[in-house]
């Protein structure tokens, strides 16, 4: 079933980097925490350089699919873990990953600066060289002026803008978003969206990026995963051959819309079964 | 008047998001000594105006004469008590935070030694110090000891607080960029306990005069302390008064000290 939804063309990016290794791969991971399986046979390729996003049904095991490849959970034996071209465990992915988790989780009594380069920090670079860095980047993260600033005293478009940064800072082959933008209002949203592409663009990093909103999936990403309802798998692997840079007005675009349909009837299908499931549960308890 | 001062305050704190100014603390300053003024004025007052026996409440004025008439046993007394309450109050701390993290990070030494911490809690000071006074004889450290007994413990239990508030998705971050659990108890698990730990802290200071005093009520010949009780044994009321005031100045002056260090180095919990 799962072959048959795939439609995977080969873009110009994708002939490239089929050639060259996978940047990470997952073979049949598993994971089960007791009695609840939340991921099941998981299969993911991404390439360098990749913009993939991932959506699916709440609950479905996005974040746990994240606190794998950032080492933080060990998936079941039996399934292969692959990191640039090597076999490895999960744990072997601490500090190797760049890791953005769903709240921007800033420290109160750091200011923007020292917030931005904690990563570099544990890394062990030294304060006063990760501090140079980080202030050299604020204009480009739209964050100039505000270096000294606590986090209590900025907007939540802003702390965003400082999680981010401090994820870019750390230079990782992969980065890893989970609902980045998914605690911001509409337009601060569509902002943060066209910024993040510019940035990508110039940074040029792999990007693993998760949320529930097909828009933006479709705007960002090279190739966009659905996930299937708990356990979680990849239901459907969609490219996104739209041009870029792409503009706002792109998500009117009869290719936008077509792709939208397709990813929002595999979504929609994904949710009934979870939403059943869980009255099922119900029911019965 | 002391009301709006503190409205002021914590308005430009807020808007300022930083310490108040230079002049904004000068007036602060001087309202308070206003408000001394105002009161030692009503104490003098009153005990004119109602003809207050002394044996009941003595002059303000007859006080500071009778502390001024010997200032050096004050002078002395306060010094000697500062020193065994500043001792035992560090020495309560530190151990109260190490232990607060021993605790936390070993769940079974938690279990087996937080019960005898309770414990130990309980015996009376009274009792407690009799024995430090047979283990230490008649010394400094006798009382610094009995202030560190009176102090560690709320340091330990709010040190396990607050490690325990961490949040584990803050957790979960430090690790993934590859955080040892050094880094994580240094930039994370400590700084976010800081507020609880000094909640007690501020209590702790209070209670470590107590264990001082308390302490050289078994035997010693200078302190705060014992000017109190040689007042006692003699009914001297004035000098009653007089060590009371002292013990008064030692008292809020190291509170205020702590609450000072509180507010420079937990400036963001105010703001949140
Ligand atoms: N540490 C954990 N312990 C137990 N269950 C967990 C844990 N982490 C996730 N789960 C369960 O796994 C499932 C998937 O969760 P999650 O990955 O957070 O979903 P998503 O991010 O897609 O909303 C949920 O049912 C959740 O309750
Ligand atoms: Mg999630």
């Amino acid at each position: 079933m799962q072959a048959g939804l795939q439609t995977k063309e080969t873009g110009p990016v994708g002939s490239l980097e089929d050639a060259a290794e996978p940047l990470l791969e997952l073979r049949a991971v598993t994971k089960t925490f007791g009695e609840v399986t939340a991921l099941a046979r998981l299969d993911a390729t991404i390439a360098r350089g990749e913009f993939v996003t991932v959506v699916g049904p709440s609950g479905c095991g996005k974040s746990t699919l994240f606190n794998i490849v950032a080492g933080l959970e060990e998936p079941d034996t039996g399934g292969v873990l692959r990191f640039e071209g090597r076999s490895c465990h999960a744990a072997d992915l601490l500090g190797q990953v760049s890791f953005m988790p769903q709240r921007d989780l800033l420290l109160p009594w750091r200011n923007v600066v020292d917030n931005a380069i904690l990563a570099l920090e544990v890394e062990g670079v030294p304060r006063q060289q990760a501090r140079a860095q980080a202030l050299r980047m604020l204009p480009e993260f739209g964050l100039a002026g505000f270096e000294n600033q606590y986090p209590h005293q900025l907007s939540g478009g802003m702390r965003q803008r400082v999680a981010l940064m401090r994820t870019f800072l750390f230079e990782r082959g992969l980065m890893l978003l989970d609902e980045p933008f998914g605690a911001l209002d509409a337009l601060t949203r569509a902002m943060m969206q066209r910024w993040l592409l510019d940035v990508w663009q110039k940074y040029r990093r792999t990007i693993l990026f998760i949320t529930h909103d097909v828009d933006e999936a479709i705007f960002l990403g090279d190739r966009v995963l659905v996930m299937t309802a708990r356990p979680g798998s990849v239901k459907l692997e969609q490219v996104v051959d739209l041009p870029r840079p792409r503009r706002p007005e792109i998500v009117t675009a009869p290719e936008f819309i077509r792709l939208k349909r397709i990813l929002l009837e595999a979504i929609e299908e994904e949710s009934i079964k979870s939403f059943q499931s869980a009255t099922v549960r119900e029911q019965t308890s | 008047m002391s009301i709006d001062s503190a409205a002021l305050s914590l308005s430009s704190r807020g808007a300022a998001g930083r310490p108040a100014p230079w002049h904004d603390w000068m007036r602060k300053a001087v309202r308070l000594l206003l408000g001394l003024v105002i009161a030692a004025v009503v104490w003098e007052g009153a005990v004119v105006l109602f003809g207050i026996k002394p044996h009941y409440l003595p002059r303000l004025s007859a006080i500071l004469a009778a502390i001024a008439a010997t200032p050096q046993a004050y002078v002395d007394g306060f010094l000697r008590t500062l020193a065994e309450t500043l001792i035992g109050f560090v020495a309560g701390g530190a151990f109260g935070v190490l232990i607060g993290i021993a605790f936390f990070r070993l769940r079974a030494l938690r279990e087996m030694a937080f019960p005898i911490f309770v414990v130990s809690q309980t015996i009376p000071v009274i009792a407690f110090g009799a024995l430090v006074v047979l283990w230490f004889g008649n010394t400094l450290l006798a009382k610094a000891v009995i202030a560190f007994y009176l102090t560690f413990f709320p340091v330990t239990v709010n040190t396990l607080l607050g490690l325990e508030t961490v949040d584990p998705r803050q957790v979960a971050m430090m690790r993934s960029f590859g955080a040892s659990r050094r880094q994580l108890l240094l930039r994370l698990q400590l700084p976010t306990a800081l507020p609880q730990i000094f909640v007690a802290l501020r209590l702790a200071s209070s209670l470590s005069l107590v264990g001082a005093i308390v302490g050289e009520w078994f035997g010693d010949t200078t302190g705060l302390g014992v000017l109190l009780l040689q007042a006692m044994y003699t009914e001297n009321v004035v000098a009653i008064w007089g060590a009371l005031l002292a013990s008064a100045l030692l008292g809020t002056g190291f509170y205020a000290c702590v609450a000072a260090a509180e507010r420079r180095l937990v400036f963001w919990s105010a703001e949140q």
